[in-house]
């Protein structure tokens, strides 16, 4: 019995005793770890509103010009990021998140439309669980780029905004390159922001012109 | 108690003669995962050395004291914390390295070379000897490793730690990036070391 209390109390004062000193690290870089995603999301947002500036090293630099240059609305349940120009007054464009289901996991991303909601101005991935080298590689430039500047519009009667084709064999203009090799991924990028962009099309940007 | 092992003995066992990768096969989902990409191999690496090193010297430091009985149980709370502490500490100054590594980090609370040391060689042994046992193990794992990214990444991405090492015109081996592309190389090695450097049992089974 009384070994077995022992074993108990044991076990209880080992247990307080690690856990204490893993909260105490966890607390001592909360902060960090809290401003690395921070500024992450930031880099991300800016980027994908092609404002230049994005891609500094220093996160208080990219910090900085979050603050001035990008506004955080909520709109029908959807966080915008609204993009200035220089001047403060113009709007560039919107940002917001986009994500769903990837091959291995979900895709969380974020992705820039122009201020009149006609085209894209760019997309980036933030978090994925895809095979590196492989499904992995939608965080590539080659991938991103295609996006630029692709007409969107409300999905009518089985069209789509934009079509993932092998690589190469695109013809239309809103005809991209899959990935070769994730196929699985392709398909999940081409469904949710086909899905995501119509929605924000036919939800949010409705709601933000009425005011 | 018996006399623990020379410190020259314990390095010999982990490097070589006891490998965990090699010999003993454990450790493998982790040699598999992130051996794509020599950088992650390093992390990866570095943090299996502070934990393996880590949790044996603790559990070692506490073994006269753990009753038996619950013996797993504190191992399995000591190793949790090092990895915890290790999943923080990259998180914080390693964050495009932590995203690279994805769970593997958390991992390593299931790599068996780690629960393995503790039982077989801290659990019995003075906390010095447990310590040097636990670096040995966790280089000899290193090594291996590293050497089955070394083959990986060059042909899976034509670079190596990023930087590009293959001519223009070279055609990534895919299958290297992905699981199989691993056992490949992990088997070719396996064979290797079995087939040209084999153990006194080893050489039983064979004859046998």
């Amino acid at each position: 019995m009384k070994k077995r209390l022992f074993s108990i109390a044991y076990m209880f004062f080992i247990t307080l005793c690690f856990t204490a000193v893993v909260s105490g690290v966890k607390v001592l870089n909360d902060e960090r770890i809290e401003n690395n995603q921070k500024a992450k999301l930031q880099r991300i947002i800016l980027s994908v509103l092609q404002i230049p500036g994005s891609n500094d090293p220093s996160d208080d630099k990219v910090n900085q010009l979050f603050e001035t240059r990008i506004k955080s609305i909520q709109v029908e349940g959807t966080t915008l990021y609204l993009g200035y120009a220089e001047d403060a007054k113009t709007i560039l464009g919107y940002a917001f998140p986009i994500g769903g289901p990837g091959f291995w996991g979900p895709i969380s991303g974020m992705v820039g439309v122009d201020s009149e909601a006609s085209k894209l101005l760019g997309i980036a991935f933030y978090k994925h669980s895809e095979t590196p080298g492989l499904g992995g590689r939608i965080t590539e430039d080659w991938f991103k780029d295609q996006f630029k500047g692709l007409p969107i519009f409300p999905i009518e009667a089985g069209k789509k905004i934009f079509y993932l084709k092998p690589e190469g064999t695109g013809e239309a203009p809103n005809e991209l390159d899959a990935i070769t090799g994730a196929t699985g991924t392709s398909r999940s990028v081409e469904g949710f922001l086909n899905s995501e962009l119509d929605r924000y099309l036919r939800t949010v940007w409705k709601s933000l012109k009425k005011g | 108690m018996p006399k623990p092992p020379k410190n020259i003995e314990i390095f010999k066992a982990g490097l070589w003669k006891d490998n965990p990768v090699l010999r003993q096969i454990l450790g493998i989902c982790s040699t598999l995962a992130v051996t794509n990409l020599m950088v992650n191999t390093l992390v990866m690496n570095a943090g299996l050395i502070f934990t393996l090193s880590m949790s044996s010297l603790t559990v070692s430091l506490l073994r006269t004291y753990t009753p038996l009985r619950i013996r797993m149980m504190v191992q399995t709370l000591i190793i949790a914390s090092y990895v915890i502490i290790v999943d923080i500490v990259i998180k914080a100054y390693l964050p495009s390295i932590s995203e690279a590594l994805g769970p593997y980090v958390g991992l390593i609370i299931t790599n068996c070379i780690i629960m393995g040391r503790c039982e077989a060689f801290a659990r019995n042994n003075p906390p010095l000897a447990s310590f040097l046992d636990g670096i040995a193990v966790a280089i000899g794992y290193a090594l291996v490793l590293m050497a089955i990214a070394l083959v990986r990444e060059p042909l899976g991405f034509g670079t190596l730690l990023g930087f590009r090492i293959m001519p223009d015109g070279f055609t990534p081996w895919t299958v290297m990036i992905m699981a199989p592309g691993a056992f490949f190389m992990l088997g070719l090695y396996v064979w290797i070391i079995r087939a040209f450097f084999p153990q006194t049992q080893e050489i039983q089974n064979q004859v046998k």
